[in-house]
């Protein structure tokens, strides 16, 4: 029985863990400046992506300059974003906004395809505003027509 | 020693398993039997052995395939489609797909091309499409010429490609889109042109483009189907430099990410010199917008002025009589009548969809456009106490109108008299309210799609639906009925010529059997998202052939006289309910595995009760309702036990019997 458990052990360790396949990708640092921090962590299986902002402050300013770079696995001819946003475990806000549409496609990038590595320095239509002290989770999806995932980000925002 | 070797084998046995699980996960996903698979993202050096040779639709991106040569796809010759994005493919040796003949898509999109042999693309009889977007070409001489004699389209978006010259006999006669996104060509010369010159009714697309000058007369008397120039810093030089074209659709819009200067209207001259059906200017702002402005859209058929930061449109605009759709999405009007409509009697599309401003309804606004069939007014924040009669006037010929997504509306018997020709009102998620039972859609014989969603309706007035005798379309989802319950007499009751029902997300706890009696043409039905029980299928005893959604509903038992009625229809959907799965439901579960193919979403079509079969599929239980084994052998040692009693009983009274003889 002895040698069987040693077998055990030495199986649990050799062999492949299962969760290998999903590891986590790492967490990235958007800003640390002042008292507001922002950190993401994509949460597609598939890849990783790279964002940045220009500004990071308590008070937000409107049209804020952002880069991001990814590789693209759907066609984004029509581009959707979804923001949940919770502290403390309590959903504060959800709303869902159109990037990229048929008849609006309202940045250069849209209509780009499947296989397309992007790079995008330019600003963003966000309105300005305050942010609370607190900490706040942040779920961001960007999807297509097809309800396939784009880009998937967990973010954190810590704000003191 | 042996155990322990025995236990070696064992553990070997166990992570051979597991392998035999991890490589079972990287298969291939078929979406059609031996005709279409996906491959994508799972990191293949070769085509896997798993393929049958009969594949004709290939998705094989995101693999690892630095050279492809004429062994790597040979065995598949039946190939229609080939995706081969980001597969970090090096090189395109000889011959790759001599033997696919019947090949008529190939995707190279995001490959590090290093170089593609003469006759690397030599082979299929019709290749129609080629993608070759972010390979790192800067030279068109790159692609191999020698069998594209077919080609429709050619997408070269994302290179280092500056001069869209294209070598000498390079086959362009059946080209009809040629995509050069994202390129860095900043000059266009009549000798670049030139090259295009056999292709007729040609889409190119120059977006992302920064083009700083045309050679006058580059386009001089060329035909083409589209042309896009989105996201360039200096409109002026492309109006001038179309000088003499024709095309039927010109897209000029900008974007939030693009640095362009203001409009001005002399910009515009360029546009008398040539020929447009149809102009796209989305995102740009004119600085000094006025009826002059539109001096040379005298020709224009449609107009896209989205996002123009409009405040008005100048009135007396002439000259725009032959204009027949316009669009003004997401722009700042107050009322509708800033728009002027009378300056495009013509106009049979008008789009105002999107208002930044709670926009006004008016009245009369556009009671000019006599001609108008279509109308999209969505999202725009209008609110109405009186509608629609004012707010439409004289709209005689309006087809479509749509009016979701704007704040309550208040609506009178006979709304849409003014738009007796109606054919599809969508009005959802805008809130509809009415002073008593009105019947607001009477009068709209010629009816057919009608979208209540989430109206918040009174579904109590039975008369509210009254004058459809057309309708043959009616979304009622997500609206309330009293008690949760559609009763004999509900408002449905009027809609003879219905065929598709959708009453999901209304809550509903029943239906009455005779509910949906006057509805015998219905073909497709969604009850999805309610909480009906099994016995509300009787409702849809009259009906043969349907489609019927009955998912995430409240459904335990389904009693066996009803699958009559449901073995009549044509597909059924009962994904996400609460089926019980003892022998209760026995008949439902046999018909079930015997009617498979009549089931959609059986995936989730999966048992809720007993405890020990929750989550299993419906398709893989197997229950046994005669008497068990236990039970069998419990009534006969009953039985023998009786006999046994039986013998003694017998044995006594002959005793007790013969002892007083």
């Amino acid at each position: 029985m002895e040698g069987f458990t040693v077998a055990l052990l030495i199986w649990t360790l050799v062999s492949p863990s299962s969760s290998s396949n999903s590891k986590a990708w790492p967490t990235h640092t958007v800003c640390r400046e002042g008292n507001l921090e922002v950190f993401y962590q994509s949460c597609d299986p598939l890849q990783d992506f790279g964002f940045s902002a220009d500004q990071c402050s308590k008070h937000l300013k409107p049209k804020l300059n952002i880069r991001f770079g990814m590789i693209l696995r759907e066609d984004i001819k029509e581009l959707f974003l979804d923001i949940a946003l919770f502290t403390k475990g309590s959903s504060i806000l959800n709303f869902s906004y159109p990037i990229c549409e048929e008849d609006l496609p309202k940045f250069s990038f849209c209509g780009r395809r499947k296989g397309e590595q992007i790079y995008y320095a330019g600003p963003i239509n966000n309105p300005g505003f305050e942010i609370f002290e607190g900490e706040y989770q942040v779920l961001l999806e960007l999807y297509n027509e097809n309800r396939s995932t784009v880009a998937c980000a967990n973010a954190t925002v810590i704000c003191s | 020693m042996a155990p322990c070797a025995s236990c070696f084998l064992l553990v070997v046995m166990f992570s051979a398993s597991c392998k035999a699980i991890t490589s079972s996960d990287q298969m291939c996903t078929e979406k059609e039997a031996n005709k279409t698979y996906n491959c994508e993202n799972l990191g293949l050096t070769e085509v896997p052995d798993t393929l049958p040779n009969t594949t004709e639709f290939l998705e094989f991106g995101f693999n690892f395939l630095p050279t492809v040569e004429n062994t790597t796809f040979s065995r598949l010759i039946d190939l229609i489609f080939l995706d081969l994005t980001r597969c970090q493919i090096n090189w395109v040796h000889e011959d790759t797909f001599q033997n696919h003949h019947q090949l008529n898509t190939i995707v190279l999109t995001g490959n590090p091309l290093i170089f593609m042999a003469e006759t690397s693309l030599n082979g299929p009889k019709l290749l129609k499409h080629l993608f070759l977007t972010q390979t790192g070409i800067s030279n068109l001489g790159f692609i191999p010429m020698h069998n594209l004699e077919n080609l429709e389209s050619l997408h070269l978006g994302s290179n280092y490609i500056s001069s869209i010259k294209f070598p000498e006999n390079f086959p362009i006669q059946n080209l009809k889109v040629l995509d050069f996104q994202n390129n860095v060509i900043h000059y266009l010369s009549s000798e670049d042109m030139n090259t295009l010159k056999q292709a007729t009714n040609l889409s190119l697309n120059f977006n992302g483009n920064d083009i700083k000058d045309i050679e006058p007369g580059a386009f001089h008397s060329k035909i083409f189907q589209s042309l896009k120039f989105g996201g360039s810093l200096n409109l002026s030089v492309i109006l001038k430099g179309l000088q003499n074209t024709t095309t039927k659709s010109l897209w000029l819009g900008s974007y939030e990410d693009t640095d362009d200067q203001d409009l001005t209207s002399d910009m515009f001259d360029g546009l008398c010199e040539m020929s447009v059906e149809s102009i796209n200017l989305q995102k740009h702002y004119i600085s000094d917008l006025s009826s002059a402005t539109f001096r040379c859209f005298t020709q224009l058929q449609e107009l896209d002025l989205t996002a123009h930061h409009l405040r008005e449109l100048p009135p007396g605009i002439q000259g725009m009589k032959a204009l027949k759709k316009l669009v003004l999405n997401v722009n700042r009007f107050d009322e509708l009548c800033q728009i002027h409509a009378a300056s495009f009697p013509s106009l049979t599309d008008l789009s105002i969809k999107g208002n930044m401003k709670k926009l006004d309804f008016g009245a009369g606004c556009l009671e000019k456009l006599e001609n108008l069939q279509k109308l999209d007014l969505s999202h725009s924040d209008i609110e109405a106490s009186d509608c629609c009669n004012l707010q439409l006037k004289n709209l005689r010929h309006l087809q479509y109108l749509n009016l979701s997504y704007n704040e309550p509306l208040t609506l009178q018997s006979q709304a849409f008299k003014e738009c007796p020709r109606l054919e599809g009102l969508d009005l959802a998620f805008t809130r509809l309210h009415m002073k008593g039972p009105q019947s607001p859609f009477q009068n709209l014989h010629l009816l057919q799609v009608l979208n209540l969603s989430y109206c918040h309706l009174d579904t109590s007035n039975q008369h509210l639906l009254e004058g459809l005798e057309g309708l043959r379309h009616l979304n009622l989802q997500g609206n309330h009925f009293q008690d949760g319950s559609i009763s004999k007499t509900s408002l449905l009751q009027t809609l003879s010529s219905l065929e598709i029902l959708i009453l999901s997300s209304c809550d509903l706890l029943s239906i009455d059997k005779q509910a949906f009696q006057s509805l015998g043409k219905m073909n497709h039905v969604d009850l999805s998202y309610n909480s009906l029980t099994g016995n509300s299928i009787d409702a849809l005893s009259h009906l043969r052939g349907i489609y019927l959604n009955m998912a995430a509903n409240n459904i335990h038992i389904i009693p066996s006289p009803l699958l009559l009625t449901l073995s009549q229809q044509n597909t059924i959907n009962l994904s996400h309910n609460p089926l019980d799965c003892t022998c209760l439901n026995i008949h439902f579960i046999t018909w079930y595995k015997e009617n498979l193919q009549k089931f959609e979403g059986s995936e989730e079509t999966v048992c809720a009760n007993p405890p020990t079969l929750r989550g299993v599929k419906l398709s893989d239980v197997k229950l046994y309702c005669g008497i068990t084994a236990v039970g069998i052998f419990f009534l006969v040692v009953f039985l023998f036990l009786v006999t046994v009693l039986l013998i003694f009983f017998i044995k006594f009274l002959l005793r007790w019997k013969y002892q007083h003889i």
